[in-house]
């Protein structure tokens, strides 16, 4: 006698749309050859529907198994361990040597010295022989998540920083390359007396080393001089403090649709070398994020300022502010301008088809300047594009950008937001 | 998964055993003489049940992006032979089933007072789910799990959690047991036992600091004093949620895959009333528990406070209950078109208080109503299921739905009044569209005299007119065999009509009788129900209905 299951019997009937036939092929060799099944379907009729079901329970009772993730879902359990949980061990590191490296990718090794205390060590390797080497102390969330603190030290490596002259009439064709080594120790801190006005500070010993640059384009040395190319041949070290306050009342700083940023920074840059190279500079950023239509759009904008505080400061090219990267002018090569002041205007206009990702349609604009009055809406150099984004409630891991500008056309990858 | 396999072996087996020529036997009567059931029996000991932990990520993208669980189409598993779901340890029939009072539909599922007032001590922190929360044992020993309402919509979520578990509960559902009650910073105090996991994952003990955390960020009154939802502990051994396909490999008596429970698909039309977007695994929870010397597993719908306007962490996003996570038709469409491929949702008009969110029902389309992510038993509905909760939904009175919005205790009495006249405006709207749907014959005897009696349920409610008449084919029916014989037919305008002489007398015989309603304007009411009546001393006994699916 064979007792069906009702389920069964109609899984029997759909099966013939089933993907996955190989179970079945499996089961009915086991059936064959299995004695248990003759021995089943021998079973007697039950009298009563209870009966019925209690003889499938009873079925099922003979071949329980305790739950246990399937393959796909143990993969999925260690990657969030890896990428998304802080515990301590090895993790994979994603982040920048410095910007125009190229591809990169690194990996590092966390211990947790306290409850929100941490030492890491980390490295990074760019396609382009650029490279990081880091070690740090990280105390995070005191005062109820106000204030986190920490530490490192460093040493960078960038083979092949574009240097092009100084103002907005340098040539592209003017590409000339440097080398730079930093090496770097810090502290720095955040504190939030409330959510949306965080205070930043921080003091960094870092000393840099400019060398021949490498790459298909001349080294800076062999076509610049210090008129050309300030403190070109210098090799400071620098006791460099700054100090930031704004308001800040954006959702996340790694994705918002909504909310802005205002926020002002002072760099001190006090050099070793009898003060020849210090220099003072004030940067202002302003972000604004405008929903519209319950969120089908985002009107945003950004503006930001750079600007050298002391006209007799010499301000040595590699630290000049700059123009020309995927976060700025992003048709452009990057650093493709430099000077000691630098304004730029982005604007976004994004649309949102879904809820882990955005696209837009955006506009950046800006110049540097030698002297801060020039920094005005004449002679801008502008670029617009294309960019889609994959985000999810608090960061954007991905961000895609097509711009074309007068120089070219550029496709930026990035993992973080525009602003 | 596990099971899945084993349901289709044994199918393989029987399958192999008619081909390779070993009888089958006679097939088993249509009707056995317990039928209906009105209990789902568990016979067997489920003591050796464990917690199995299921990762919140895989399983959203699990059913986001695929379908588990069997193919759609087969009628719900789990309902007796009259198409209702018995008694189990998944559901308990209450409204409509039986006559449900306000007053224990308000009271719900509590049994007790809520938390004891004096010291309560901290025993253990919230580890899972987004909204700040955690555990306590106040001054009478009792275990409570503490959650809180954000600083922007404050008696949100705690108004909602407590209004939906009556309503839940008042379906059918197991549910915690939800108070509102107040805190204040100086009652608490930390268990020496209980343990802390900071960010390093190194478990320690406790202390007060840890709590400050999830304090800081909540809502409270001027006083200090912080409203709090207090959800007395589950009775039994926490085994972690279910999955809405499938069955718990563990579990003896789990033998009905999950996406084929009536009361689990039905969740698409209680879900939408409520709007309970955030239908997931982790807001289930799997208890053991001993009834009669045996163990079980009871299952808990849990998190229902995320429901109405709220999530958990403010009110809801514009597109949810509109779209799940991910549709790649409307992403495409969004993305060429710019965001001018506009959708509901964009126009839906809320009245927005803080303390309900976005909630409407003047836009609200129950047959559009989504899930954030596609839930498989939801994905598995069919109509008999959707006239089966519709039905339940329309059994809630005006008068009790306002009854149970006050336990919400919101300050605003408009908010709380609107809250309670969009559920009667959602209500309205699912009776609307699936007690249409298809033929709504209910409530089906057969008296001594052989005078049929039944009810039409949209035109109880006002939904739909009466049609122009009925039509009954009556039928002799041989249980063992499933055989009939044509008696003879009626027909006429009313819900109550005489059987054509010639009905069988004998003990134990049955009839079937095949019901129509006549309406040019509702063609799926011309597909008969089949009711079967057994012959029980003088008398008739209901025991089998089939509702044909709609034609649409």
């Amino acid at each position: 006698m064979c007792i069906l299951k009702n389920s069964a019997l109609r899984q029997l009937r759909l099966t013939p749309n089933s993907r996955r036939p190989a179970p079945w092929r499996t089961s009915l060799l086991w059936v064959a050859l299995s004695p248990a099944v003759l021995a089943q379907v021998a079973e007697p009729v039950p009298e009563s529907r209870t009966a019925v079901i209690a003889q499938q329970q009873q079925e099922k009772s003979r071949k329980l198994e305790p739950p246990r993730p399937d393959r796909v879902e143990a993969l999925v359990r260690r990657g969030q361990a890896m990428f998304l949980e802080f515990p301590s061990g090895f993790f994979p590191y994603f982040a920048s040597v410095y910007h125009g490296g190229g591809l990169t990718l690194g990996g590092g090794y966390r211990k947790f010295i306290g409850d929100n205390t941490s030492w890491n060590v980390q490295g990074l390797y760019s396609v382009k022989n650029y490279k990081l080497v880091e070690g740090g102390v990280q105390s995070r969330d005191h005062l109820s998540k106000r204030l986190s603190f920490g530490s490192k030290l460093g040493w960078r490596d960038a083979t092949q920083v574009g240097y092009f002259g100084l103002g907005m009439s340098s040539s592209q064709d003017a590409r000339t390359n440097f080398r730079f080594q930093q090496t770097y120790a810090d502290g720095h801190a955040t504190l939030k007396p409330v959510r949306w006005f965080p205070i930043q500070a921080s003091v960094a010993a870092e000393h840099w080393e400019v060398k021949e640059g490498k790459g298909s384009f001349p080294s800076i040395e062999t076509v610049h001089t210090p008129a050309t190319a300030p403190g070109l041949g210098a090799n400071p070290t620098y006791l460099h403090s700054q100090v930031s306050a704004g308001f800040d009342w954006r959702p996340s700083p790694g994705y918002a649709r909504r909310g802005g940023l205002y926020q002002a920074t002072f760099h001190d840059y006090h050099s070793n070398e009898g003060g020849i190279y210090s220099f003072q500079r004030l940067d202002g950023e302003i972000v604004q994020h405008v929903p519209l239509y319950r969120e089908t759009w985002v009107l945003a904008g950004r503006a930001r300022a750079m600007t050298t505080l002391n006209n007799n400061d010499l301000v040595p090219y590699f630290l000049l502010p700059a123009l020309g990267d995927g976060s700025s002018l992003r048709a452009f090569d990057t650093d493709r301008y430099r000077d000691r002041h630098s304004i730029l205007y982005t604007a976004e206009f994004r649309w949102i088809p879904g809820p882990a990702v955005d696209m837009a349609f955006f506009y950046d604009a800006g110049k540097v300047a030698s002297r801060r009055g020039d920094l005005n809406f004449k002679g801008l150099k502008s670029d617009v594009g294309v960019g889609i984004r994959f985000h999810g409630l608090i960061a954007t891991p991905l961000r895609v950008d097509f711009a074309i500008g007068n120089e070219g056309f550029k496709m930026v990858i990035a993992g973080g937001p525009i602003f | 998964m596990a099971n899945t396999l084993l349901n289709k072996s044994l199918a393989a087996a029987c399958l192999l055993a008619l081909v390779s020529g070993i009888a089958p036997g006679e097939p088993g009567p249509k009707f056995y003489a317990d039928d209906p059931i009105a209990v789902e029996p568990e016979t067997q000991d489920a003591s050796n049940v464990v917690r199995q932990k299921i990762d919140l990520f895989y399983d959203l993208m699990l059913n986001q992006f695929a379908t588990p669980g069997l193919p759609p189409g087969p009628r719900a598993q789990n309902v007796n032979t009259i198409d209702e779901v018995p008694d189990s340890s998944w559901f308990t029939n209450r409204i409509l089933s039986r006559p449900v009072r306000i007053a224990e539909a308000a009271r719900g599922p509590v049994t007790g007072n809520g938390p004891a007032p004096g010291s309560w001590v901290v025993v253990a922190a919230k580890t899972e789910g987004d909204a700040p929360g955690f555990t306590v044992r106040d001054s009478a020993g009792v275990t409570w799990f503490l959650a809180f309402d954000r600083p922007s919509n404050p008696e949100g979520a705690t108004g909602a959690a407590v209004v939906a578990s009556k309503i839940f509960w008042t379906l059918g559902y197991y549910q915690a047991e939800y108070f509102i009650a107040e805190l204040r910073r100086e009652q608490l105090s930390v268990d020496p036992e209980a343990t802390f996991r900071p960010p390093s994952g190194r478990e320690r003990k406790m202390t007060l600091k840890d709590i400050e955390p999830v304090l800081s960020r909540v809502a409270h009154r001027p006083d200090g004093v912080y409203r709090v939802l207090a959800s007395r502990l589950l009775p039994g051994k926490p085994l972690g949620g279910f999955r809405y396909y499938g069955t718990r490999p563990d579990d003896p008596n789990d033998v009905i895959p999950h996406e084929h429970r009536r009361e689990l698909r039905a969740l698409k039309v209680f879900g939408a009333w409520t709007n309970l977007v955030d239908m997931k695994a982790l807001n289930t929870m799997d208890t053991l528990i001993t009834e009669n010397g045996r163990a079980r597993v009871r299952h808990y719908l849990l998190d229902v406070g995320s429901t109405f306007g709220m999530g958990a962490n403010g009110p809801r996003e514009w597109t949810e209950g509109y779209e799940h996570l991910f549709e790649q038709d409307k992403l495409l469409k969004r993305m060429a078109s710019v965001g001018f491929y506009t959708q509901p949702w964009q126009k839906a008009h809320y009245k927005e208080y803080p303390s309900v969110g976005r909630f409407e029902g003047d836009q609200f389309d129950p047959d559009a109503w989504k899930t954030r992510v596609p839930v498989s038993a939801l994905l598995r509905v069919r109509d008999d299921d959707l006239f089966w909760a519709a039905r339940r939904v329309m059994a809630f009175s005006d008068e009790m739905i306002r009854e149970i919005v006050k336990t919400g205790q919101y300050s605003d009495t408009a908010a709380a009044g609107y809250l309670a006249d969009v559920l009667i405006k959602r209500r309205n709207k699912i009776g609307q569209v699936y007690l249409t749907r298809l033929n709504p014959l209910v409530d089906f005897s057969l008296d001594s005299s052989g005078l049929l009696s039944f009810s039409n349920e949209p035109v109880k409610f006002g939904f739909a007119k009466a049609p122009a008449s009925y039509a009954v084919a009556w039928s002799s029916f041989d249980n063992k065999s499933g055989t009939t014989r044509l008696i003879g037919e009626t027909k006429g305008p009313d819900t109550r009509m005489s059987a054509p002489a010639g009905l069988p007398s004998g003990p134990d015989s049955f009839i079937l009788a095949e019901v129509r309603a006549l309406d040019p304007s509702h063609e799926s009411w011309t597909r008969p129900v089949k009711v079967y009546f057994r012959r029980l001393g003088a008398g008739w006994k209901l025991v089998g209905l089939e509702r044909a699916e709609s034609l649409h």
